[in-house]
């Protein structure tokens, strides 16, 4: 355990845009919340006075599922990277002169993907929140907004929310994790096309050869399967960006609590999560034997 | 921590063999180390010898039979860490790390790691605490990487090149540390080189490579034993020839015959007789440029 916390520090010290990335994004737009001419009147004008707690939580939510959503790509990209980097500029020869493990190395580097980033981006996440919130009270002249942004239901649904999607996430999109990991362990150059090609290739071939989609569909349930494995049915109408700061005057945003949009129990029944699981779970295991067996030469 | 008291040798490697796709880079292979050794591992470029040494610290998986310090490496490299310590390259160092860092980290994960040995190895050499790998001079970084390696009260310590492509000045002073602050008799090192000449005073033991095959492995003592290098004059070479030397380099008004077995023969009546030194007799004997 100790072990394993210092290589967690170790990616810490290496891979500083862990937090410099969101942190420096978080600014910006604060930055832009505070001094930017940017029209605040208009997400005030779409919530009726009587309208919605939820809608108002989802407006600053959409603040912090930017630093989210920079979060989980730089995880991608640190996952694609963190077994090739080490070979690439063949620091690997330093570390496995050091009592350490291939299992410990490679899982440090999934905790710090799956935990440690969305962790760094839910903190960021919850500072710009409430930074933006300040700066639309007192930017914004509708008393309205004000009351509805300082609702502390909003903010607790909000945080149920955000640790919500780290571990539904962390949980649908294992088996992208353990994939990334895999071909980063794998690759001899390029990871990139690597992590594309063994996936775009059979599709085509299937596409061309046999004109059915199974591949494509496959992966496409993975990537877009998310919000309705994990969310209730009625989550798509009530995430929609556009429902909330949509241009339609009038529109009414349902008023619905935190905890009639999560599915926790629908995505622990599901059968596609556990498959995924095991896929990831399979993908661990070959990274973990690449890393034992691949010398640079 | 599993028994590591081990009978024996160190290191005992018997037919180790591997090859990469059709070429054998090893072929049956058998040699071992006793505790306390200093064994160079000579051969040219190609010859084996970081086969030899992957396969040593576990990097590498070969057919035979291999055990260092009681394990089977590839199986146990972790565990064999604790107990080894290795420089593939001086040049491996990760370049954003902080030297305060790299004492930090091995502190937190070697529990036979003394810090303050390495702080005052990397003080001496004038390093600071905060300098990036990134900035220090590759001569720097060998200190650095020495340090952090020596501080490691290791059983075994294996180098690998551990001065390819540094300058002569840094070659030196990276021998002349290990030498002066690091060899004693508990400390059992493998060194591969194809600069013999800069480590041939301190070796006990070497081990000729060619072609993944020993083709010789002595302590140094016999080895210089077993040679002697006569200086013969031209009008003496057609007589010297026919003694069968193992091997011959032209010399201004005649030539070096170096023969096995001198006890066995009257070499003194060819010319001036001399002990050679391990550096000539990797050449006469490896074909390796001096």
């Amino acid at each position: 355990m100790r072990t394993f916390l210092w290589l967690i520090r170790r990616e810490m010290w290496e891979n500083t845009a862990i937090w410099m990335l969101p942190a420096l994004i978080g600014a910006a737009l604060l930055l832009a919340a505070l001094f930017g001419d940017i029209d605040l009147a208009s997400p005030a004008a779409l919530s009726p006075p009587d309208q919605p707690p939820l809608g108002g939580a989802l407006w600053l939510f959409g603040f912090g599922m930017v630093i989210f959503a920079i979060g989980w790509a730089y995880a991608a990209w640190y996952l694609l990277d963190g077994l090739y980097g080490e070979r690439r500029d063949r620091s690997i020869l330093f570390w496995r002169a050091l009592p350490i493990s291939d299992v410990k190395t490679v899982f440090s580097k999934l905790a710090i993907a799956l935990v440690v980033i969305p962790v760094v981006s839910y903190l960021i996440a919850n500072v710009v929140t409430v930074g933006m919130a300040l700066a639309v009270t007192v930017r914004a002249s509708s008393p309205n907004l004000r009351a509805l942004l300082w609702k502390p239901q909003h903010w607790l649904e909000l945080q149920v929310l955000w640790v919500y999607l780290i571990a539904a996430m962390g949980l649908w999109y294992f088996p992208v994790a353990g994939w990334l990991i895999a071909v980063s362990a794998w690759a001899r150059k390029s990871v990139a096309l690597w992590a594309v090609m063994p996936i775009l290739v059979p599709f085509l071939i299937e596409r061309w050869l046999l004109h059915t989609h199974a591949i494509g569909t496959l992966v496409a349930n993975r990537f877009t399967g998310f919000l309705s494995v994990a969310f209730h049915n009625n989550a798509d109408e009530a995430f929609s960006f556009a429902a909330v700061a949509g241009r339609t005057k009038g529109l009414t945003v349902p008023d619905r609590s935190i905890w009639e949009l999560i599915n926790p129990v629908g995505l622990l029944a599901n059968t596609s999560t556990w498959i995924g699981v095991a896929v990831g779970g399979a993908f661990i295991v070959i990274a973990i034997e690449l890393r034992h067996r691949r010398v640079e030469q | 921590m599993a028994p590591t008291a081990t009978k024996g040798p160190l290191i005992s490697a018997s037919q180790l063999t591997k090859s990469y796709g059709s070429r054998k880079a090893l072929d049956q292979v058998s040699f071992s180390v006793d505790s306390g050794c200093v064994v160079g591992l000579i051969g040219r470029n190609g010859a084996g010898k970081t086969s030899v040494v992957r396969a040593i610290l576990g990097l590498i998986d070969c057919g035979g039979d291999l055990t260092v310090l009681g394990r089977n490496p590839f199986r146990a490299r972790a565990a064999l860490m604790m107990e080894a310590s290795f420089i593939a390259d001086v040049a491996v160092m990760p370049s954003w790390l902080k030297v305060r860092q790299a004492l930090d980290f091995v502190g937190g994960v070697h529990p036979r790691f003394q810090r303050e040995r390495a702080v005052q190895l990397i003080a001496r050499a004038q390093i600071s605490l905060n300098d990036r790998i990134a900035e220090l001079s590759k001569g720097l970084r060998t200190q650095v990487h020495l340090a952090l390696t020596m501080a490691v009260d290791a059983k075994l310590l294996v180098l690998d090149e551990p001065t390819l492509g540094l300058d002569p000045v840094v070659r030196r002073s990276f021998y002349e540390l290990l030498v002066n602050e690091y060899l004693d008799e508990s400390r059992t090192v493998v060194v591969t080189t194809n600069e013999v000449s800069e480590l041939e005073y301190f070796l006990t033991h070497v081990i000729f490579l060619d072609q993944g095959r020993i083709t010789l492995a002595s302590d140094i003592p016999s080895l210089l034993g077993r040679y002697a290098v006569v200086e013969v004059p031209t009008d003496l070479m057609a007589t010297a020839r026919a003694w069968g030397p193992v091997s011959e380099r032209q010399i201004l008004g005649g030539s070096l015959m170096y023969f096995e077995q001198p006890e066995t023969r009257e070499l003194e009546s060819l010319g001036p007789v001399r002990t050679p030194t391990v550096t000539e007799l990797s050449v006469a004997i490896l074909g390796m440029q001096s």
